[in-house]
């Protein structure tokens, strides 16, 4: 029972689409049909590109090393390991709860709070998507959206960092701490 | 039906990635395939649950629908809209895509479109208390939040370039 529960919620995108399907099959059989086959074959033509992306998915997986990039970003403090931050984010693949933890642990191998929020806004590229994205929305959509993001990418580190580091004093005092014992570490 | 040549060459293009990474390590490379065929599985119901709601969108909303609320003529307003509806979205990242297109169809303005697109990735209301406990909470509601206006911003200067 608790089982199908979770399978349900995990799958409630599935069920909310099917729970539509047959809300529109009793209003309108004919274009229930229609949305069928249109759902049909637009999934139909793209499904190679689908099945690609998560083939490269899986090799970005595989083979960024992540811990490489992350000693790399630590060291960095310039403009440039913003530069660096914005082309990892970009070729950085995984979930969120996978992404979030990654990074957290750059940033107490000493990476600037500016490199991590541009890896999370570069991030948004997904570069092993971007075909899927093409096909979709032409491709000078997808070359100016990608740009836009990557200069949006850095400007926003910039802007966050000043934002993050004005801190009450008694969590200013709490992080000296924390840098020093990294600093120690280090 | 047809397969566009963009899955072709994407699949050659990848297929050549793999037999040059293959010859050096060819463990890491079958895993490689593996780990992502994994997650297409795993992620396989909400995709077709995604392609099934674009299907609906195509065939019972209401273009004038889409027009009201995402057209040229709200301006910043279907910018919002755009960012909004992306932000509360919480599906696959790809998944974006084909929505976007169907909305683009429907007459939706492009600058808001993008602006959806960006926030999809970008803006995660439902991710947000995960965030809350790695980065804290400032941090969190300062990156979503400025985000939102990135998001708002890439969709104006998509608009411009287009």
């Amino acid at each position: 029972m608790t089982r199908l529960l979770e399978l349900l919620k995990k799958e409630s995108l599935a069920v909310a689409v099917l729970a539509l399907y047959g809300w529109a099959f009793s209003v309108s059989p004919a274009r229930a049909m229609r949305a069928l086959g249109a759902a049909a074959s637009t999934l139909g033509e793209v499904a190679l590109i689908i099945f690609s992306v998560f083939l490269a998915l899986g090799l970005f997986g595989a083979f960024v090393d992540k811990q490489a990039i992350g000693r790399r970003l630590g060291e960095g403090s310039g403009f440039r390991a913003l530069l660096l931050a914005a082309g990892f984010g970009t070729i950085l693949v995984g979930p969120v709860y996978a992404v979030f933890p990654l990074l957290k642990a750059f940033r107490e191998h000493g990476a600037r709070p500016a490199v991590i929020v541009t890896v999370i806004t570069a991030w948004a590229v997904k570069l092993p998507m971007i075909p899927l994205e093409m096909r979709f929305l032409g491709w000078r959509f997808s070359v100016i959206r990608i740009l836009l993001t990557l200069v949006a990418s850095v400007v926003l580190g910039l802007v966050m960092e000043p934002l993050l580091s004005w801190r009450l004093p008694a969590t200013r005092r709490r992080l000296q701490a924390d840098s020093v014992t990294e600093g120690a570490e280090g | 039906m047809h397969i566009d040549s963009t899955g072709f060459v994407y699949l050659g293009v990848v297929a050549a990635a793999y037999a040059a990474l293959g010859i050096k390590a060819p463990k890491k490379v079958r895993g490689a395939a593996g780990a992502g065929m994994k997650q297409l599985g795993s992620i396989l119901p909400t995709f077709v649950a995604v392609f099934g709601l674009v299907g609906l969108f195509e065939v019972f909303v209401p273009p004038a629908l889409i027009e009201r609320w995402l057209g040229s003529s709200s301006g910043v307003g279907s910018l919002f809209v755009g960012a909004a509806v992306g932000s509360v979205a919480a599906g696959p990242p790809p998944a974006a895509f084909p929505i976007a297109a169907t909305l683009l169809e429907g007459g939706a303005w492009p600058p808001a479109i993008a602006a959806f697109i960006v926030s999809w990735v970008l803006v995660g209301v439902a991710s947000l208390p995960f965030e809350a406990r790695t980065f804290g909470w400032r941090f969190a509601v300062l990156r979503n939040g400025l985000s939102f206006v990135v998001a708002m911003l890439v969709g104006l200067g998509v608009g411009l370039f287009l």
